[in-house]
């Protein structure tokens, strides 16, 4: 069986300017994996390169087997590829119900019913809030409805870009979990993250990128242990937390 | 009565207008010409085959249809990754040449149109009214009813929707932004083209009929660009507004109320009565 991902030589240009170098990388099925970087790395610039909403001007993108690269988003959503952007980008002036629905727009409608069910059982919250505007959420709910509402088509591939941004620790520790949970049903996930002691934690493995390129790869307890990342990620990430407070 | 006849019409240009630029961000100014075409080519139908004038409305909507998906198609889809302003002065060529070819087509002569309701005034207890304002009004609201259905309760509406507000997220949900904005300009033509059959009765079929989209536009404006609703309230607000206003003020005033309403608006709250587009900081 192929890797969920392959991420084989992409390069990204914004106009001019080159967002990624030559990047490679591997999901494997049922796997975490985390991609690091500081600001303006990449990483995010990685996801959309997956799901189509930015192209990369060279390599492949391969899911399951398929080749990807050229497919236009739409197609990347039917084929399995969900993605929760950066700063959830839920739908605000939609209730909670509308944005789930928006969410479901691939689904075959009888099997609608079933996946709110899924969507409200995996965060009760949702169900409660279902006919409130969504951009009246807190943080936290916003970001339940981002995955909720990715999760709608049942993904095989989840892509998700810095979830806990944001969010107070309780929160962001039930969003790592929910991760989890999501993860053990089979969905192979992409996980882009601020917090590396956490994102590391989770994760099998992890690629770290410094402008576009990428710098250091390997399994997690590697990564958490290398000097370089550490003084880089897990250490800036300590004393930016520790500024912050 | 009949500022709310013609009230409703305007407020279909609006929701025309509307539907386009919340899908897109860009303003049709060929709207009114389209209009204008589809409906002389529902009464085409009429005098060559002898069609009911259901039939001719038909015909209107379908061609209404088909000529906004071939100009989507071909012309717009591929300016619309260009800057916003080619997009409009495209649009605004197109005004000019779909006036133009009405011309060679059907001359610029004005047609009496027929008209679905008959003309004998209605008693509505002391009150007499025009049945063609009346019907006017009722098709109108119909056709909005069945809109606001469409946006609220179908899966093409939620994703049109979900575009005007989130280009970006709506592609992630696995929407074909390219097929929104078809279905936009067709929906928005297909609106117009039920206007046009609507008003040609009242102001005659002819190449000049689609000035009416410049009401439309001010209608919009005035509910707020982008909202449907406010483009229903800023619609009949204007026709009432059009109406009275020879009575208090000189007859001649009738043809720059719409200009006047939109100086005004501009100038005292720009977002419009139901206005979401937060006013552009300068
Ligand atoms: N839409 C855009 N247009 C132009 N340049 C962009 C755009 N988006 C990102 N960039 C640039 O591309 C580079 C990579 O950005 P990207 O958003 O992928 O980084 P990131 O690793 O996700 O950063 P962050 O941690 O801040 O989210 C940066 O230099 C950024 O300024
Ligand atoms: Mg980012």
């Amino acid at each position: 069986m192929r890797p969920a991902l392959e991420i084989d030589d992409v390069a990204v240009y914004y106009d001019k300017r080159r967002a990624l170098e030559g990047v490679t990388l591997t999901v494997e099925r049922g796997e975490i994996v985390t991609l690091l970087g500081a600001n303006g790395a990449g990483k995010s610039t990685t996801l959309r390169a997956v799901s189509g909403l930015v192209r990369a001007a060279r390599g492949r993108i391969v899911y399951e087997g398929r080749d990807i690269s050229h497919a236009p988003a739409d197609a990347i959503v039917a084929a399995g590829v969900g993605h929760v952007p950066e700063g959830r980008e839920i739908f605000g002036e939609f209730t909670v119900l509308e944005n789930l629905l928006v969410g479901g727009h691939t689904v075959p409608r009888r099997q609608i019913g079933e996946r709110l069910e899924e969507a409200f059982r995996l965060f009760p919250v949702l169900r409660e809030r279902r006919l409130q505007a969504a951009g009246t959420l807190s943080g936290g709910e916003q970001q339940m409805l981002a995955i909720a509402r990715a999760l709608m088509p049942r993904p095989r591939l989840l892509l998700l870009d810095e979830p806990s941004l944001g969010l107070a620790p309780l929160l962001s520790r039930e969003i790592f979990d929910v991760i989890r949970r999501i993860n053990a049903d089979g969905v192979s996930v992409l996980l882009v993250e601020q917090n590396a002691r956490r994102a590391l934690a989770l994760a099998t493995r992890g690629y770290v990128l410094e402008t576009g390129r990428l710098v250091a790869s390997g399994p997690s307890a590697g990564l958490a242990a290398d000097p370089r990342v550490r003084r880089a990620y897990l250490g800036l990430d300590g004393a930016r937390r520790g500024a912050a407070t | 009565m009949s500022g709310l006849a013609t009230g409703s019409i305007y407020a279909l240009m609006a929701l025309s207008l509307v539907i386009i630029y919340n899908a897109t961000r860009t303003l049709n100014f060929a709207q009114g010409e389209m209009l204008m075409i589809s409906t002389f080519v529902g009464w085409t139908a009429l005098q060559l085959l002898r069609a009911p004038l259901l039939v001719a409305l038909l015909v209107a909507v379908v061609a209404a249809a088909l000529l906004a998906w071939v100009l989507e198609r071909t012309i717009i889809r591929h300016a619309i990754s260009a800057t916003h302003f080619d997009v409009l002065i495209i649009t605004l060529g197109l005004s000019l040449m779909l006036r133009s070819a009405a011309g060679l087509l059907w001359t610029h002569d004005e047609f009496p149109f027929p008209s679905f309701f008959g003309s004998r005034p209605l008693g509505v207890g002391a009150v007499r009214v025009a049945p063609a304002s009346l019907g006017i009004i009722g098709a109108s609201l119909a056709l909005m009813l069945a809109l606001g259905a469409l946006f609220r309760w179908t899966r093409l509406g939620r994703a049109m929707r979900a575009v005007a507000q989130n280009q970006r997220a709506a592609r992630l949900m696995g929407i074909s932004v390219e097929q929104v904005y078809s279905a936009s300009w067709i929906l928005a033509a297909a609106v117009g083209a039920v206007a046009g059959v609507l008003i040609a009765p009242v102001v005659f079929l002819s190449s000049q009929m689609g000035l009416v989209a410049i009401n439309g536009f001010t209608a919009a404006v005035l509910g707020g660009f982008g909202s449907m609703p406010g483009a229903v309230v800023g619609g009949m607000v204007l026709g009432v507004l059009e109406n009275l206003a020879p009575l208090y003020l000189p007859a001649s005033i009738k043809h720059s109320v719409p200009f006047l309403v939109m100086i005004t608006i501009l100038i005292v709250r720009p977002g419009g009565l139901f206005g979401r587009v937060a006013p552009r900081k300068v």
